[in-house]
C-alpha cells in the first residue's frame, strides 16, 4: 500500500510538473511585457519590477503591427469563411451520401494536409508573380483557402455522420427535402462540433508562418511575419517588445482554448456513446 | 437510399471539390514543370534543363545533411511525442481526479494552440544563455551561462523539446480521452488476476487503443514536416547547418540565398512524392477496408 | 393526390395493396415477391427473427428505401415513385428520432409548417393530439429532457397529428422496460380503436403481435411464411417454424418414424415415446417419418397406463412460473418441455410420464417443414 501511495504521489507531481511547464513560459512572456528592458536583461530573471505598458503601446502604434493585425484579421477571416461555406456542405454530403468515388474523395481531401507547405508555397510563389498578385491579400486567401477547406471537410465529415440517421428521414417522412433537411436539421444538430472544426480551422491559419513568409513581402504581411521581424532589429533586441508581441499574437487562438476543449469533449463522448 | 436521385451531391460536393482541385494541382503542376527549368528569381528568361536538378541534388552535401536532418527530426518528434502523450494521459488516467483531468486538459491545450512562432520565442527566451529562465539555475550554480544553441546536437534537441513540448502535452489530452472510452470490465478483470498497475496500462489499455495510437502518430508524422517555423526562430538551421532540415534548406535556395526557385522546386517535389507515397503506404496500412 | 385535403375528415381509402414487392441491394435480394392486401383500418402486424425483412419492407412502404420491383398502392394510387410525404403515410421510429434541438412542441408541429397550415389550426390540433396522448405539460421541453416512455409518445403525437391515411410503426417499444412496453401497448391499442387508421407494425416480438393484430404476417428470409389472424396462426401453422415462433413456452417438435398406418389411426415413435393419432387429418401416404409439434400445455400427466402409448423420462429443468411449472423431460438425449400445474410438484430426477393430447398435436413434412394438417380437419 506504501509503495502505491509512493507512485502516485510522484506521478502527481509529475503532472504538476507538466501543467507548469504549459503555463509558466506563457505566463513569463506576458509577464515579461510589461517590462522595462532593464529588468528583463537583468541576469537574475526578475519577478517583481515596476510594470510599464509602453511595449504595448510600442507595439499597437507600429504601423507594421497594426496592418499585419489587420491582414491576419481579413485573410484568416475569409479564408475560414469561404472553407466553412463550401466545406460543409461537401462535409454533409460525402457523410451521407454513398458516393463511388466518396472514398477517393476524402482521401484526397486528407492528403492536402499531407503536402509540406514549403513545396506548395514556392511554385504558389511563381504563379502569383505571373499572375502579379504577390504580396497581396487575396493571394494569400486563396491560398489559405486549400487549408481551410481541407480542414473543415476532415473534421466535419464525422460530425455529420454522428447526426442519427433516424431523425434526417424522420424529416424526409415529415416532407421536407434533402437540402431543407440539411440546413434545418443536420446542421442544427452537429452545431457544436462544426464550430469546434471551424474553430481549428482559423487556428491553423492563424498561426501559419512558412507561406505567408514566401507569399508576402510587405503589403499583406501576416501578424505572425511581423512578430519574427521585430526580433531582427539590429543587435539591441527589444526584448519587451518582443515579448508584447508575442503575447498580441497568441491571443485569438488562446481565446478559442474553450471552444476546442468543448468540441474534443463532444468528439469523445460521441466515440464513447457509440461503444 | 433515396427514392429519388437527387442533385444535392454534387451540388455540394462540386464547387468544394473543384476549388480543391484546382489549388491543389495547380501548384503541383507547376513544382514539377519548374522543377525541370533553370528559373531564378528576377530573372526573366529560362530554359529547360530537365533532371538535371535532380542530378545536381544527389551530389549536393548540404541537401543530403538537409535529409539527414529532416529523417532524424522526425523520428526524434514522433516517438518522444508519443512516448510523452501516453506518459502523461496514462498518469492523468490513473492518478488524477475528475476535476484534475479538466484543469490539466485545458491547461495541456495551451501550448499547441500557440502560434509556433510565439512558442518559438517564448522557449527561445527561456533558453536564453544571459536572461532565460530555465538557464538561469545553471548559471547561479556554475557561473557560467549555459548555451543550449551553440552545440550541434543540444541545439537540435531543444527546438525538439519545444516541438514534443507543443504536441504531446495535447496527445497526451486525447489518450487520456481515449482512455475514458475503454469499457472498464478488462481492467476489472485484469486486477482480478493481480496485474500490477503499469501491467495492466501495458498488456490491456494500450493495445485495445492500438489504432488509435497509430492514428495519432500518424498525424504527428505529418504536422513534424512543418517544423520549418520553429527551427527558422530560434536556430535558422545552425549552429552551421546542424539543424536545416529538407524544408529550411529549400526555402533558403528559393527565397534567400541566391533565388534558385528550379532548384528549390525539384527539392519541393521530391518532398512532395516522398511524403505522398510514404503516407499513402500507411494510410492504407491503418485503413485495411 | 393533393397532400392538404388528406388533411379533411373525408372517408378515406386506405388500402394497401402489395404486388410482387422486390428488394435488392447489388446483387443480394432480400425480399422476394411479397404479395399483402391490407384492408381499411386493419391493423396489420409484420412478425418475424431479426434479418426476415420486415423493416425493409416497412420502410418500402413508407418511402424510405427504393422498391426494386413490383406494385405498391395505397389509397388506390401507385405509389412506388412518390416520396414519403406524398404517400400519405407517418411513421413512428424504434429510437423515436425526435428532432433533439426542437422542442416538443416543434417537433410535432414540424411535418405540419411545412404544408403552410394557417397557424391557428396548428395551434388546435396540437392541442388535440398533446390531449389524447397526456403531453401538455412538456409542449415546451426539449426531447432530451423526456423518459422514453414520454419520447415515444411525442413520437406518436408527430405521426398522429398529420392524419395519415397510413400509420408505419418500425418496432416502437423496443427500447422500453417490460413495464413501460406493456403499458405503452394498451396505449397503442386504444388509440387504434379511437382513430381506426390503417396500420402496419412490426415488431419481433410476438405477444406485441398476438396481443395487437388484426392479422400478423409471418415473415422469413424476405419470404411471407403465413398470414392470417393471431388465432388462425396459432391454431393452424402453416410450417414447422411457424410453429416453433408462435407461443410461449415454444412448442415441442420432434422427429418420429411412422408405424402401423391403416386407413384410421397411426402411431408415431419417436423421442422416447409413442403418440396415435387419427390419420384422416393428416396427409400422411408414403411418409416413413414426420416432424411431430406438440405444445408444453398440451402435454399432460399420465397416471393411468404403465405402457403403451406416452413418453417417459427423467425430470431435467423445473422452471417456476407461478401458477404453473415448465419441465423439462429428457430421454436419452432429447428433451421435451411440458406444461404442468404447480401443484403436480415435480422433482428434479424424478421419472415422469405423459402423454400427448392427440387433437392438438400437428405434423410436419420432415424436410421442407410445411403442415400436414388437412385443410378440412376440425380442431378443438
Amino acid at each position: 500500500m506504501k509503495k502505491l501511495a509512493i507512485g502516485t504521489l510522484l506521478a502527481r507531481l509529475a503532472l504538476i510538473a507538466a501543467g507548469l511547464s504549459a503555463l509558466v513560459p506563457v505566463l513569463w512572456t506576458f509577464l515579461n511585457s510589461f517590462k522595462n528592458r532593464v529588468d528583463i536583461v537583468s541576469a537574475v530573471p526578475k519577478f517583481f519590477f515596476t510594470p510599464t505598458l509602453d511595449n504595448y503601446l510600442y507595439v499597437l502604434n507600429r504601423e507594421a503591427v497594426a496592418a499585419g493585425l489587420v491582414n491576419s484579421i481579413v485573410v484568416a477571416g475569409a479564408a475560414v469563411i469561404i472553407g466553412a461555406v463550401l466545406g460543409l456542405p461537401a462535409a454533409y454530403a460525402l457523410a451521407r451520401y454513398p458516393l463511388r468515388w466518396g472514398n477517393d474523395i476524402q482521401f484526397f481531401v486528407l492528403s492536402m494536409r499531407f503536402l509540406p507547405p514549403v513545396a506548395v508555397a514556392i511554385p504558389l510563389m511563381v504563379i502569383w508573380l505571373q499572375l502579379e498578385l504577390y504580396d497581396s491579400r487575396t493571394a494569400l486567401i486563396a491560398t489559405y483557402t486549400l487549408l481551410t477547406l481541407s480542414t473543415v471537410i476532415w473534421l466535419a465529415i464525422p460530425a455529420f455522420k454522428a447526426v442519427p440517421k433516424e431523425v434526417e428521414e424522420a424529416g424526409r417522412v415529415d416532407g421536407y427535402g434533402p437540402y431543407a433537411i440539411f440546413f434545418r436539421i443536420a446542421l442544427p444538430i452537429a452545431a457544436r462540433s462544426l464550430v469546434g472544426a471551424i474553430a481549428f480551422g482559423f487556428v491553423l491559419v492563424w498561426n501559419e508562418f512558412l507561406i505567408a513568409l514566401m507569399l508576402t513581402t510587405s503589403e499583406a504581411k501576416t501578424l505572425p511575419i511581423v512578430a519574427s521581424e521585430l526580433s531582427q532589429l539590429g543587435r539591441d533586441v527589444p526584448w519587451g517588445i518582443l515579448n508584447a508581441s508575442v503575447i498580441l499574437l497568441s491571443l485569438p487562438p488562446l481565446l478559442m482554448v474553450g471552444v476546442l476543449s468543448g468540441f474534443l469533449n463532444a468528439a469523445f463522448k460521441r466515440k464513447r456513446e457509440a461503444e | 437510399m433515396r427514392s429519388h436521385t437527387t442533385r444535392l451531391p454534387a451540388v455540394f460536393i462540386g464547387p468544394g471539390l473543384l476549388v480543391l482541385a484546382v489549388l491543389a494541382l495547380v501548384p503541383t503542376v507547376f513544382a514539377i514543370a519548374i522543377s525541370l527549368q533553370d528559373r531564378e528569381l528576377g530573372q526573366a528568361d529560362t530554359g529547360w534543363v530537365w533532371f538535371s536538378n535532380y542530378v545536381q541534388l544527389f551530389s549536393d552535401r548540404r541537401f543530403l545533411n538537409s535529409v539527414r536532418v529532416s529523417l532524424v527530426w522526425e523520428v526524434l518528434t514522433v516517438s518522444a511525442t508519443m512516448a510523452l502523450a501516453v506518459l502523461m494521459g496514462t498518469l492523468m488516467h490513473r492518478c488524477a481526479t475528475p476535476r484534475w483531468r479538466q484543469v490539466l486538459s485545458m491547461l495541456f491545450i495551451v501550448p499547441v494552440l500557440l502560434p509556433r512562432v510565439s512558442a518559438a520565442f517564448v522557449w527561445k527566451f527561456a533558453f536564453h544563455p544571459l536572461f532565460g529562465l530555465i538557464t538561469w539555475p545553471y548559471k547561479a550554480i556554475t557561473g557560467e551561462p549555459l548555451d543550449l544553441f551553440a552545440d550541434p546536437v543540444l541545439a537540435l534537441l531543444t527546438v525538439a523539446f519545444v516541438d514534443v513540448w507543443q504536441w504531446g502535452l495535447f496527445f497526451g489530452v486525447i489518450v487520456l480521452k481515449l482512455l475514458e472510452t475503454l469499457p472498464p470490465q478488462p481492467f476489472e478483470a485484469a486486477r482480478l488476476d493481480h496485474a500490477k498497475t503499469w501491467e495492466v496500462y501495458a498488456y490491456v489499455a494500450l493495445p485495445m487503443l492500438k489504432a488509435p495510437l497509430i492514428s495519432l502518430a500518424f498525424v504527428k508524422m505529418v504536422e513534424s514536416l512543418r517544423a520549418f517555423d520553429l527551427i527558422y526562430v530560434m536556430t535558422r538551421g545552425g549552429p552551421g547547418i546542424s539543424t536545416e532540415t529538407l524544408d529550411m534548406y529549400a526555402f533558403s535556395q528559393g527565397f534567400i540565398e541566391s533565388g534558385r526557385i528550379s532548384y528549390a522546386s525539384s527539392m519541393a517535389v521530391l518532398m512532395m512524392v516522398a511524403s505522398t507515397v510514404a503516407f499513402t503506404y500507411i494510410w492504407k496500412w491503418t485503413k485495411p477496408s | 393526390m393533393n397532400p392538404v385535403a388528406s388533411l379533411s375528415p373525408e372517408p378515406k381509402m386506405s388500402a394497401i395493396r402489395c404486388h410482387h414487392l422486390i428488394k435488392r441491394y447489388g446483387e443480394t435480394q432480400v425480399v422476394h415477391a411479397f404479395d399483402l392486401d391490407v384492408a381499411d383500418n386493419e391493423f396489420v402486424v409484420f412478425l418475424g427473427p431479426s434479418g426476415c425483412g420486415k423493416s425493409t419492407i416497412l420502410r418500402m412502404l413508407a418511402g424510405l428505401e427504393d422498391i426494386s420491383g413490383g406494385d405498391l398502392h395505397i389509397g388506390g394510387q401507385r405509389v412506388n415513385d412518390l416520396p414519403p410525404q406524398e404517400r400519405g403515410i407517418a411513421m413512428v421510429f424504434q429510437n423515436y428520432a425526435l428532432y433533439p434541438h426542437m422542442t416538443v412542441r416543434d417537433n410535432i408541429a414540424f411535418g405540419l409548417k411545412r404544408l403552410k397550415v394557417p397557424k391557428a389550426e396548428i395551434d388546435s390540433r396540437i392541442k388535440e393530439v398533446s390531449d389524447t396522448l397526456g403531453l401538455e405539460r412538456y409542449l415546451q421541453r426539449k426531447p432530451t429532457e423526456l423518459s422514453g416512455g414520454q419520447q415515444q409518445r411525442v413520437a406518436i403525437a408527430r405521426a398522429m397529428i398529420k392524419t395519415p391515411k397510413v400509420f408505419l410503426f418500425d418496432e416502437p417499444l423496443s427500447n422500453l422496460d417490460a413495464k413501460l412496453r406493456n403499458h405503452m401497448r394498451i396505449e397503442i391499442a386504444k388509440l387504434h380503436q379511437t382513430l381506426k387508421t390503417t396500420t402496419v407494425y412490426v415488431t419481433h416480438d410476438q405477444h406485441e403481435a398476438m396481443t395487437l393484430a388484426d392479422r400478423i404476417v409471418l415473415l422469413r428470409d424476405g419470404r411471407i411464411e403465413q398470414v392470417g389472424t393471431p388465432q388462425e396462426i396459432f391454431e393452424r401453422p402453416r410450417s414447422a417454424f411457424v410453429a416453433g415462433f408462435i407461443g410461449t413456452p415454444p412448442m415441442n417438435l420432434m422427429e418420429m418414424a411412422v408405424h402401423g398406418l391403416d386407413g384410421g389411426q397411426c402411431e408415431l415413435r419417436g423421442g422416447g415415446g409413442s403418440v396415435r393419432v387419427d390419420a384422416r387429418r393428416f396427409a400422411l401416404e408414403g411418409r416413413a417419418r414426420v416432424t411431430l409439434g406438440v405444445r408444453p400445455a398440451h402435454l399432460h400427466l399420465d397416471t393411468t397406463r404403465a405402457n403403451g402409448e406416452g413418453f417417459a423420462g427423467e425430470v431435467q429443468l423445473i422452471e417456476y412460473l407461478g401458477n404453473e411449472v415448465l419441465v423439462s423431460v429428457g430421454q436419452g438425449g432429447e428433451e421435451i418441455a411440458v406444461l404442468l400445474p404447480s401443484a403436480a410438484g415435480p422433482r428434479l430426477g424424478e421419472p415422469l410420464r405423459f402423454v400427448a393430447d392427440a387433437q392438438q398435436v400437428h405434423l410436419f413434412d420432415v424436410a421442407t417443414g410445411a403442415s400436414l394438417l388437412r385443410p378440412d380437419a376440425v380442431l378443438h
